[in-house]
């Protein structure tokens, strides 16, 4: 912006410290808030069982960091195998999820049938509908499938929660896709089919992004479910096996129960950090008439 | 003067050994009697809590083991949180599949009684054996008149406290009735070495203190129709006690969970509180110098006595359910029987460090209460406690009154002044009327 525009209009009020009032120290506040909890858990985690327990030492600091926490986590449970448990269950039941979403809110978009709206609705609905009231029929039908205790028990029922979801924050990404492209699609001769996956899913690709983004973290997160349908150790996700495992009771295994969180939320950690731009623009709505 | 001939003798010590041995022998031939024999190719899942500490786990799934070799019957042994066992069990109930056994904690079990298998011959042939079962394994155990649970044991819960500061607050011995009792507490704040107890949603220690406080002073939720009765004055006497207690706390008690007071307590911020022997345990087995003196420092004592006269101790109560839907009822109880045998629970009970104390009288005898002095106050906890619910019966009233933490919050709104005792008993009253209607 040149100087002589920025003295244009409301750019007078900007000055240094009406900024620092209204964008840097609000932020700052913000970011402390946000972050504050990751700090605990990673000097947690590398704290040594003396100084957890030590009145002495300073809360906020690590004074001998220790592996030993890592250690026991790696070596002394089974954490590898829940990790992989859970790469697996959250990335299928994403993928489950996302396909089956991407087919209801484009019929519910755009077929254009009775009672279309209605149908939206009760999808979202249905996603209102606490897991603590699911799960005892759910365990009904897994137990009659003869899925439990076994990773498609949570591969099958995880679509439960995220199909709603996914479906409702489509349905807002597909209405702002300018209905033209379709209709132009369609003059020159394009089916339903092609126009879903040659025009709309690659313009959609920030709201699937963003779905996807949403989903895989609430399969990651998930415990009621995971606890429910899953009993023998070799099968438990990370959120149920660390609490399975570095819980003795009333003693709590806090340097290891920090590590195993810790370490448990860097691939989500990741995925936001590599995808935040097409996040915040599936979540915006990209695609403008 | 009487001719003592060698047929005399003979005939003398055969009925003195009679005489001596002969509940020795029924117990033996008891033994012998009850034994269920296991469905062909029988295979049984069991859920239990995961220890509390390591020996627990490890000497039960030994123990498991033994079972494996020498009925041939395939047992899978899974463990969860011991608060997460809750949900578990209760879908096992409503629909009717899961584990053959779960191992449940407090009155869990009473709340689907009419899913579970009978178990009363198992439990009848346990009390005759190496009873009589305490009158809260009994409680814990039936329900109308029939058993539904083998009880296991109860938790430990005893004052657990720094020996050196009681006596540096000026108590030689523990102090065994409650005036005395809030005076140590009053010292120990003053000589900057407080105690600390838990007023946060705990199920174990919150709870087991809590409804020790209620009982000591004679009050209770419930009356023995299951009438709620907590609006009392004996209840107002409690609260009472309670608000000149709480001054003498460290603060922030009232967010405290179940690990909070195990880790003031290791860290030498708090010199007592109420606690199994779980923060003896981790002190003792401790690499750290500092934990290891603060074992050696520390001892356990009984609750105490309040104006009621007589104990009132609340703790967490172990048993274990067979489901109906089980395909191998007879294996799931001898797997129970096998468990509760000398040989398998003395080992088992020495492994846990003491943690589970016997609902039979006849493990008293165990060495464990003995070996280590400070194992000894936990030896009548089970003997000694009331069940959850008094002075009513057991059911899903008393289990969702103890689940809301009804007694533990009326106590924490009390003595922290968040509401006058009136108030606080009031609120209790109302949400204890929505689980005894």
């Amino acid at each position: 912006m040149a100087p002589a525009e920025r003295r244009e209009g409301m750019h007078y009020l900007e000055s240094l410290p009406r900024r620092w009032v209204t964008v840097y120290i609000p932020l700052l506040v913000f970011l402390f808030v946000l972050l504050f909890p990751f700090y605990w858990m990673v000097i947690t985690s590398f704290k040594s069982n003396a100084e957890l327990l030590s009145n002495g030492s300073n809360p906020f600091w690590v004074i001998e960091p220790t592996l030993d926490h890592f250690r026991k986590l790696f070596y002394g449970t089974s954490y590898p195998k829940w990790m992989w448990n859970t790469i697996i269950v959250s990335v299928t039941a994403t993928f489950v999820s996302l396909a089956a979403s991407v087919f209801a809110a484009y019929a519910i978009e755009r077929l254009r049938f009775k009672g279309s709206r209605q149908v939206g609705l009760a999808i979202f609905l249905a996603y209102l509908v606490p897991p603590s009231i699911l799960f005892i029929p759910l365990a009904m039908m897994v137990f009659q499938i003869g899925i439990f205790d076994t990773r498609w028990a949570l591969i099958l029922t995880y679509p439960t929660f995220l199909i709603p979801f996914c479906t409702w924050l489509l349905m807002g990404y597909f209405r702002s896709i300018p209905f033209e492209l379709e209709e132009c699609a369609l003059i020159d001769g394009a089916t339903r089919w092609q126009i879903l996956i040659k025009i709309i899913l690659p313009l959609a690709v920030p709201g699937l992004i963003s779905a996807g983004i949403f989903a895989f973290t609430l399969s990651w997160n998930e415990f009621l479910y995971a606890l429910t349908f899953i009993s023998a150790s070799e099968n438990k996700t990370v959120p149920v096996g660390v609490i399975t495992e570095l819980v003795e009771g009333d003693v709590y295994h806090w340097g290891a129960l920090m590590a195993g969180a810790l370490v448990g939320s860097l691939p989500v950690a990741v995925m936001y950090s590599f995808f935040v731009e097409y996040y915040v623009a599936g979540m915006t709505g990209a695609v403008k008439e | 003067m009487t001719r003592i001939t060698r047929r005399h003798f003979l005939q003398a010590s055969a009925a003195a050994g009679a005489a001596l041995g002969a509940p020795m022998l029924a117990r033996e031939s008891m033994a012998q009697e009850l034994s269920f024999q296991p469905e062909p190719g029988a295979k049984l899942r069991v859920l239990r809590w995961k220890r509390f500490v390591q020996g627990d786990e490890d000497q039960w799934l030994a123990n498991t083991k033994k079972f494996i070799e020498k009925t041939g019957v395939e047992v899978t042994v899974d463990a969860e949180n011991w608060e997460d066992v809750r949900p578990k069990a209760a879908v096992a109930a409503n629909i009717g599949n899961g584990p053959d056994i779960i191992l449940s904690t407090n009155d869990d079990s009473h709340q689907y009684p009419g899913r579970l298998l009978d178990v009363g011959d198992l439990c009848e042939y346990l009390g005759k054996k190496y009873g009589p079962w305490y009158p809260s394994a009994l409680a814990y155990g039936k329900s109308g008149g029939r058993w539904i649970a083998v009880p296991l044991g109860s938790g430990g819960n005893c004052m657990n406290y720094r020996a050196s500061h009681v006596k540096a607050a000026g108590f030689k011995e523990f102090p065994k009735d409650t005036d005395s009792f809030l005076k140590l507490c009053q010292n120990l704040k003053k000589n900057g070495t407080p105690a600390g107890f838990a007023l946060g949603n705990a199920t174990g220690d919150a709870n087991g203190w809590c409804h020790w406080l209620l009982w000591a002073f004679g009050g209770r939720v419930v009356d023995e129709q299951n009438k709620v009765a907590i609006n009392s004055k004996e209840t107002a006497r409690a609260l009472e006690y309670a608000k000149a207690l709480y001054p003498t706390f460290i603060p922030g008690t009232l967010s405290w969970l179940d690990p909070n007071n195990n880790k003031a307590f290791l860290s030498g911020e708090i010199s007592l509180t109420a606690n199994g022997i779980s923060i003896y345990v981790a002190a003792k087995n401790s690499p750290d110098a500092k934990m290891q003196a603060i074992a050696k420092d520390m001892n356990h004592a009984a609750f105490p006595v309040g104006p009621v006269g007589r104990q009132t101790l609340s703790a967490l109560f172990f048993t274990c359910v067979i489901f109906k839907y089980t395909k191998y009822p007879n294996a799931a109880k001898e797997y129970l029987r096998f468990m509760m045998e000398k040989e398998q629970y003395e080992a088992w009970q020495k492994a846990s460090a003491s943690f589970v104390v016997q609902p039979l009288a006849f493990y008293e005898r165990n060495p464990v209460w003995t070996e280590d002095a400070k194992n000894t106050p936990f030896k009548y906890t089970c003997k000694n406690m009331l069940p959850n619910g008094y002075a009513g019966t057991m059911g899903a009233a008393s289990a969702g009154c103890m689940a809301d933490f009804v007694v533990v919050n009326m106590v924490a709104e009390a003595a922290s002044g968040n509401m006058s005792v009136k108030e606080a008993i009031e609120r209790a009253e109302k949400r204890a009327r929505r689980y005894y209607r």
